[in-house]
């Protein structure tokens, strides 16, 4: 790769020199040519190598993910980017926190198109994220041997919301005020703990400097922290749980026969005093090479470039929304006034229309055994078949409990949003 | 190059080490454990204030006088309404039993614009989620003659100050 330098070069040649030395110095590896090079991209680049060197090719049919989870990754990095900058003129004062907003569209440069873009970003996440939960329980992958990063996935929703949650106190204006007096007081419906959760939130007895103060620093530093370290750890699942899952068919059965040097096929009984060869223990006594037909691709060009184009799209898709749409902004705070009526965001408002026939069935018991089901599905449901496939008939029971689930919440997200006026009575929208 | 397999037990030809070994064990993750969980939970002791910084709970509300006989008054800034029948004062609450919003006055008492919940004149629930009626703060006439709540102590509704 690199070719022998004759001992005496000219000042001048090192200094050109330089530019290529430089990146081959970073990028050991050349653009790859032949696949001993595709395979070294991925694990020589610390960004490349959390994928592996192959990918099989099911995992690349944009029909089976519709990429969700990469979209919803790169919506959390498009909030943190955005965040961060925002961060740089936000006060978390109730005095300050308004006008920070006004000055965010009127004298700071691209202010409105950060604001809009990390608005948007926070509700596609919510949506993607819950898409992406859909998408996994619909296709069977959360079985055996994903049971865990589902869990460690229904976590990542929950940080999503209260991520979302907790964002939507800090413009101080009177959506975000009401919203969070109406959530916190939801909390302190929580049997035992609630009243002290609600009292932690807000710090006090009210939705005060206190809990605005609170929120940010949930908003900025602790859920972020948590969210980057729970994403880490269900990707690093992913690898560990032999990538994504895939119909039983995708692989065509081979038989092999076990080789005449290896030692009798019962590798895996680990017996103390025998001794294995290295080979042994890789793949138990059989070797497969080159008898398996190959399903899998390099993971460069063909994952990389798929995940460009998913990363490219989903920029554009926020920034198209963002220079469209501008991000709402009430009112300032008047906690002598609520408005009428007083709504949370679109995605809480199946769970506000729940709250009003009752606080503690609709705000904490329902939701709480929704999560709790959803949790448990991988443990309660056990059956190895179906895993791979959207909709596979193996998997109608499962399937038909969920949709039954969701669909109930959009209708009463529908109802909410749509049907809702003056003091929650229910009028017509037309 | 070789591989052995054969699982350590910790067993020796002494026995009786195994379990003084894992006794230690035990002790030293329960040790470990215990600090963690105490830290963890210490953290929570922190974050818990032991002062607020809102507005006191017991304040006062001016003169009787200005409250003449049928008034309704609602003190939006303290959460609650003076309500004047006869010579008889009380001080009712409005936050909303149900999630804290703050209710309005409606022509059959308080209604609120949250979820719906409403309220009679004497904060009695007549329809929507609201599970409790909205509670009576003690109410006493000052030295100096004037009106005094304190939003600490809920009293018994229909329990009015005869001036
Ligand atoms: C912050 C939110 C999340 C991010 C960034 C994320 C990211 C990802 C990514 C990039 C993948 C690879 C496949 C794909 O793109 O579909 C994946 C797979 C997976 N995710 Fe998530 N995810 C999130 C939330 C969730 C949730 C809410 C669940 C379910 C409760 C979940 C469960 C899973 C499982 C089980 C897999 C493996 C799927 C398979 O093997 O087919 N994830 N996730
Ligand atoms: S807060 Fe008043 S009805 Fe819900």
């Amino acid at each position: 790769m690199s070719r022998p330098t004759a001992p005496k070069t000219s000042f001048l040649a090192t200094l050109m020199d330089i530019p290529r030395n430089v990146w081959s110095s970073i990028f050991r590896n050349p653009l790859p040519s032949n696949d001993l090079e595709r395979s070294a991209t991925s694990f020589t680049n610390f960004f490349l190598h959390i994928h592996p060197v192959k990918v099989h090719k099911n995992s690349l049919r944009p029909a089976y993910t519709f990429g969700l989870g990469l979209i919803s990754f790169f919506l959390f990095v498009i909030l943190i980017v955005s965040g961060i900058l925002l961060m740089f003129y936000y006060v978390p004062s109730t005095t300050q926190a308004y006008d920070r907003m006004l000055d965010l569209r009127g004298s700071v440069a691209f202010g409105t198109l950060l604001r809009n873009m990390h608005r948007w970003a926070a509700h596609g996440m919510v949506a993607v994220v819950f898409l992406h939960l859909c998408r996994v329980f619909l296709t069977g992958s959360y079985k055996k041997p994903r049971e865990f990063n589902w869990v460690v996935g229904v976590i990542l929703f929950l940080l999503t919301l209260f991520m979302s949650f907790t964002g939507y106190l800090l413009p101080w204006d009177q959506l975000a005020f009401w919203a969070i007096t109406v959530g916190t007081a939801i909390a302190g419906y929580a049997p035992v703990i609630g009243k002290d959760i609600q009292f932690l939130l807000m710090g006090g007895t009210s939705v005060g400097q206190e809990a605005l103060l609170r929120f940010y620093v949930l908003h900025v530093a602790v859920l972020p922290a948590i969210l980057t370290l729970m994403i880490a750890i269900h990707f690093w699942r992913i690898r560990k749980d032999g990538g994504l899952s895939r119909p039983e068919d995708a692989d065509p059965k081979v038989t092999l026969e076990p080789m005449e040097t290896s030692s009798a096929p019962k590798a895996s009984v680990l017996e103390p005093k025998k001794v294995y060869g290295f080979q042994g223990l890789v793949r138990g006594p059989l070797t497969k090479v080159g008898q398996i037909p190959d399903n899998t691709v390099f993971s460069w060009p063909n994952l990389f470039l798929a995940e460009l184009f998913t990363f490219v799209v989903t920029l554009s898709a926020i920034l198209i929304l963002s220079l469209l749409f501008n991000a709402p902004l009430e009112e300032p705070v008047n906690a002598l006034h609520p408005p009428n009526p007083a709504k949370a965001p679109w995605y809480f408002l199946g769970l506000q229309e729940m709250v009003s026939y009752s606080a503690f069935w609709g705000g904490i018991g329902v939701p709480g055994i929704f999560v709790l089901l959803l949790l448990g599905t991988p443990y309660l449901d056990r059956g190895p078949k179906g895993v791979g496939k959207w909709f596979s008939r193996d998997r109608l029971l499962a399937n038909t409990i969920f949709i039954t689930f969701v669909v109930a919440n959009i209708i009463f997200v529908i109802i909410g949003t749509f049907f809702r006026g003056a003091n929650w009575a229910f009028v017509t929208p037309w | 190059m070789a591989v052995n397999l054969k699982r350590s037990s910790g067993e020796d030809s002494d026995g009786g080490k195994t379990s003084r070994r894992k006794m230690l064990g035990w002790l030293t993750g329960a040790g470990l454990f215990g600090s963690a969980a105490l830290s963890a939970v210490s953290n929570f002791v922190f974050i818990k204030p032991r002062a607020t910084y809102g507005q006191p709970q017991r304040f006062s509300v001016g003169k009787p006088e200005d409250f003449p006989e049928g008034t309704r008054a609602i003190l939006a800034s303290r959460g609650i309404c003076i309500v004047r029948d006869g010579a008889r004062l009380a001080a009712i609450s409005t936050t909303c039993t149900h999630l804290g919003c703050t209710v309005g006055s409606a022509d059959t008492g308080f209604a609120c614009p949250c979820h719906g919940s409403r309220f009679d004149q004497d904060g009695n629930v007549t329809g929507g989620p609201a599970p409790r009626p909205l509670p009576w703060f003690q109410i006493t006439l000052a030295p100096n003659g004037e009106i005094e709540v304190d939003k600490d102590i809920e009293i018994a509704p229909g329990s009015y100050l005869t001036l």
